[in-house]
């Protein structure tokens, strides 16, 4: 699997293979956001695109760069992708959330393993040639752009749903079957609660793989900044791919960074770290 | 630092301290000890008392802010620590065997440091297995997570003497193994360090733990300041001061039972009869013993049964069926108190005592035990009236020393002045 | 022409960009994995530094690998340099996070045992510490080796080597016969050379990690 931003949450494919799990399961590095970091990567974002514009105030763009970015097509690829990002992550949410906690249940506990094994599979799909498919099959636009997107991110957030659900400390799900909570109970009131750090990290990997995703939508007809980075590249004009580039990087990184504040903001008091 | 011939050298604090920065007081303020070749010394105390890292400063795992450390004569105060480290034992709680290595290769780490040849290491290491009562054949190639914690520390043990060190400092070693195995260790440690006379230093919180293996025990309260170090008998019998007896704890004539073995009081002779004598012998050595039973070996002359008189009659002649098991028995390095204990679970008023391979040596009876005991606690109260009269003249001594002395030290000083 | 068709009459070509493919990667990694161990190495003891590799690490993995590949093209030119500089970057956080979790998670009690049976610093770091943090720094490798098989896919629209052209060849070709079978092609290899480096990892975990320590 490829797109960038997944392996911070992506759960280690420790475990699939008794000889490999290690001792510590490394797993996300501890996040404690205090004021710095809530101000540091603002400041150096407005900082970039700051040098980006003034860079573009003394560069003298030829007729073709100018083309490639004028009539708000720097903006229309931008909301694209915002769009692109925001639905495919919603659809991944509803899907991989609940597929995730259905699987988890004592009736499907047994198709859980065979989950996991597949969604290691996917790790090892390359997300161009998944979208390369769709493409071919779905016809070209945002449809098929969309659904490969979504099929990517699916796979990891359901992988990181269920560990996450699995790791819930079994002692407490018993001692709240001890004091007489229904199978609903337990699950609405203890285990949904107890997994919400891992959901919003579920949510975070998402975003970030989306945003990844979606620049590849250009290759499928789907727009966004990959429109740029791609006219850039192919017509060697440097000012078009630097400013997709960089719009593309300012937008995965503050994708990430209101992500990371929404984890801590919306995590249960108790849970905190 | 000592040549390592096997055997210990001397150790030697002086007013050691250690300070860490931004601590209002030290953890360890100014511990002055001496401690003899082949010497084993306990430091004893509650936790936080910094008896650990005064332990630590010994190897130097902790580097002290002030104060002198001397080994064998030689000041090791500020000679490299590694290489220090590599002549002293270190065996610390739970083993701290490193999983990645074999048994064979945790103990072989400290002589292929330091160069020894293959050969040697691997002799040694056999050796080493075999001293702490592990089968090198079967125990050589396992990982410690293989092993039971009892078997981690006396690897651990092992390592700590590969290099045949001089000194062994030893951080409460038996503090993760439950009670029974922990026993065992203890009686191990002091039957090996019987062989090896190495000096050891040895940190616990037992005070139990402290008596039975220490030749002497220093009692630390706070920043180890040392409250009373001593031999266990004299500490029990006399103690320093209110700490040091609460620390002792209640029951000081039962403990004073650890610190006696089986085989310094009188061990006697018993009748006895082995399982492939005829019957008629048996009731023959019954009848002319003037006891009421006799002990029954087994083939390999081990204790098996006790036969009353009736017994036999009762059983009809069978062996077998006859007489009472012996539950428990003891080895001549056996305590009072494991010979007293087993005394009161076989409830036949002795307890069979037995050498090396389990074979039959004699008895020692309850009667022997009682009189010992309390011939023991008599010697201690006539020795510590001793002591404190000792003490008393020796302070009475000291302050006219003052009274008379504090003069001529003036007046030498006046005099070297006027010079 | 189906797809068996294809592949017999293409072999030799799609051999030739999976040697690539994988070279590409096996080498990145294995820069990758020397600057990663040495970073964690470098930074595992101080609380500060550690966290710091890692977010800066982890930062380089929230871009998205077209646009780091396209702020490349600007600075080094289009080709393998971008390829190769892109994927090392990228293959580098899983390992330095791994080094970094692992290092710190050797029992302390250990490093004290050995230091307190006379091993030097470094002695401590070679016998001890980076052999009881070898299995999740192996696992740290697998997972980036895996992510950088598709970054190689991508990195081939900037002219980088590899599988991802015959992805690329059959995108720029959609519509004509071959356009299925070049991206069924692309896709495939490199799903199976991913699995093939897997196996690899495997194996590399049972000859590299000692019995003692097997999970």
């Amino acid at each position: 699997m490829t797109a960038p931003g997944q392996v911070r949450t992506a759960p280690e494919p420790a475990g699939e293979d008794e000889a490999e799990a290690p001792r510590t399961p490394p797993g996300p590095p501890p996040r404690r956001v205090g004021w710095q970091k809530l101000t540091v990567l603002p400041a150096v974002l407005v900082a970039v695109l700051l040098a980006t514009w003034l860079w573009f105030e003394q560069a003298d763009l030829d007729a073709l760069s100018r083309n490639a970015l004028s009539g708000g097509q720097v903006s229309k690829a931008l909301w694209q992708h915002i769009q692109l990002t925001a639905i495919s992550t919603f659809f991944v949410l509803i899907i991989a959330i609940p597929l995730g906690i259905l699987l988890t249940r004592p009736a499907f506990r047994r198709a859980t393993p065979v989950a996991m094994a597949f969604a290691n599979m996917g790790q090892a799909t390359p997300a161009i040639g998944l979208l390369a498919l769709l493409v071919i099959w779905l016809g070209i636009g945002r449809r098929a752009a969309l659904i490969g997107i979504i099929v990517y991110a699916v796979l990891p957030v359901l992988s990181n749903t269920i560990t996450g659900l699995k790791a819930n400390d079994p002692t407490l799900l018993e001692a709240a079957r001890g004091i007489g909570m229904s199978p609903v109970g337990v699950l609405t009131r203890v285990e949904l609660p107890l997994a919400v750090p891992l959901i919003l990290a579920g949510v975070r990997t998402a975003l970030v793989l989306n945003v990844g995703t979606a620049t590849l939508a250009v290759f499928g007809g789907g727009g966004g900044l990959g429109v740029l980075i791609t006219t850039g590249i192919t017509n060697q004009r440097m000012p078009v791919l630097v400013l997709g580039s960089v719009l593309t990087v300012v937008l995965a990184l503050l994708v990430d960074w209101l992500a990371s504040l929404a984890e801590v903001l919306l995590r249960p008091r108790g849970l905190q770290p | 630092m000592p040549e390592t011939d096997g055997h210990g050298a001397s150790i030697e604090l002086e007013n050691l301290t250690k300070r860490y920065p931004g601590g209002a007081r030290p953890a360890v303020e100014n511990v002055s000890m001496e401690i003899k070749a082949g010497e084993v010394v306990v430091l004893v105390g509650p936790s936080g008392c910094g008896k650990s890292t005064t332990l630590k400063m010994i190897n130097r795992l902790i580097e002290p802010t002030g104060g002198r450390i001397r080994m064998g004569g030689e000041d090791v105060t500020d000679i490299d620590p590694v290489g220090l480290r590599r002549k002293v034992g270190y065996a610390i709680q739970s083993a701290g065997l490193f999983p990645h290595m074999t048994v064979a290769q945790n103990i072989a780490l400290v002589p292929r440091m330091i160069g020894w040849p293959r050969a040697r290491i691997r002799a040694r290491t056999e050796e080493l297995l075999d001293l702490v009562g592990l089968d090198p054949g079967e125990f050589h190639g396992r990982y410690p997570r293989q092993l039971s914690g009892g078997q981690q520390q006396r690897v651990g043990v092992a390592r700590a003497l590969a290099a045949d060190p001089p000194v062994l400092l030893m951080d409460e070693p038996f503090g993760a193994v439950d009670p029974i195995t922990r026993e065992h260790l203890q009686d191990e440690l002091i039957r090996l360090q019987h062989e090896l006379r190495k000096t050891i230093v040895f940190v616990t919180h037992d005070f139990d733990e402290a008596i039975k293996i220490g030749d002497r025990i220093a009692v630390l309260r706070e920043r180890s300041h040392i409250a009373q170090f001593d031999t266990p008998e004299a500490i029990l019998t006399n103690p320093a001061d209110d700490f040091v007896s609460g620390f002792v704890g209640a029951g000081a004539a039962l403990k004073r039972l650890n610190l006696t073995r089986v085989r310094d009081v009188e061990i006697t002779d018993y009748p006895t009869v082995t399982i492939d004598d005829p019957l008629q012998q048996i009731f023959n050595r019954l009848r002319a013993a003037g006891t009421n039973e006799v002990l029954l070996l087994d083939r390999r002359g081990r204790p098996y049964k006790w036969l009353r008189r009736g017994d036999l009659m009762r059983a009809r002649g069978s062996l077998a069926r006859a007489g009472t098991l012996v539950h428990d028995t003891v080895t001549r390095d056996a305590t009072l108190r494991d010979a007293l204990e087993a005394v009161l679970t076989d409830n036949i008023g002795r307890v069979a005592v037995t050498g090396r391979r389990g074979e039959y040596t004699g008895v020692v009876d309850m009667e022997t035990l009682l009189n010992s005991v309390h011939d023991m606690l008599e010697a201690d109260r006539l020795d510590a009236l001793e002591h404190q009269q000792e003490l008393e003249e020796l302070r009475a001594a000291q302050t006219n020393a003052e009274q008379e002395g504090g003069g001529s030290v003036t007046g030498v000083g006046g005099f070297g002045g006027t010079r | 022409m189906n797809f068996w068709e294809y592949l017999a009459g293409r072999h030799q070509q799609l051999l030739t960009d999976a040697y690539q493919h994988a070279s590409a990667v096996f080498q990145c990694m294995a820069v990758a994995t020397v600057l990663g161990v040495l970073i964690g190495v470098a930074t595992y003891r101080s609380e500060w530094a550690g966290n710091l590799a890692t977010t800066a690490t982890a930062t380089v993995l929230t871009v998205p690998a077209l646009a780091l590949i396209g702020l490349l093209i600007p600075v080094v030119g289009l080709g393998v340099a971008p390829t190769v500089i892109a994927l090392t970057l990228y293959g580098l956080l899983p390992v330095v996070r791994n080094a970094i979790v692992g290092l710190r998670g050797v029992d302390p009690s250990l490093v004290d045992a050995a230091t307190g049976i006379g091993m030097s610093r470094p002695a401590r770091l070679l016998r001890i510490e980076l052999p009881l943090a070898w299995p999740p720094i192996l696992t740290g490798i697998r997972v980036a080796t895996q992510m950088l098989m598709g970054i190689a896919a991508i990195a081939a629209y900037a002219s980088g080597p590899g599988l991802g052209n015959v992805i690329f060849r059959g995108l720029a070709s959609l519509g004509s016969a071959n356009a299925l079978n070049q991206v069924l092609a692309g896709t495939l290899g490199i799903i199976v050379l991913a699995l093939l480096f897997d196996a690899a990892y495997v194996l590399v975990g049972r000859l590299t990690i000692p019995r003692g320590i097997r999970a």
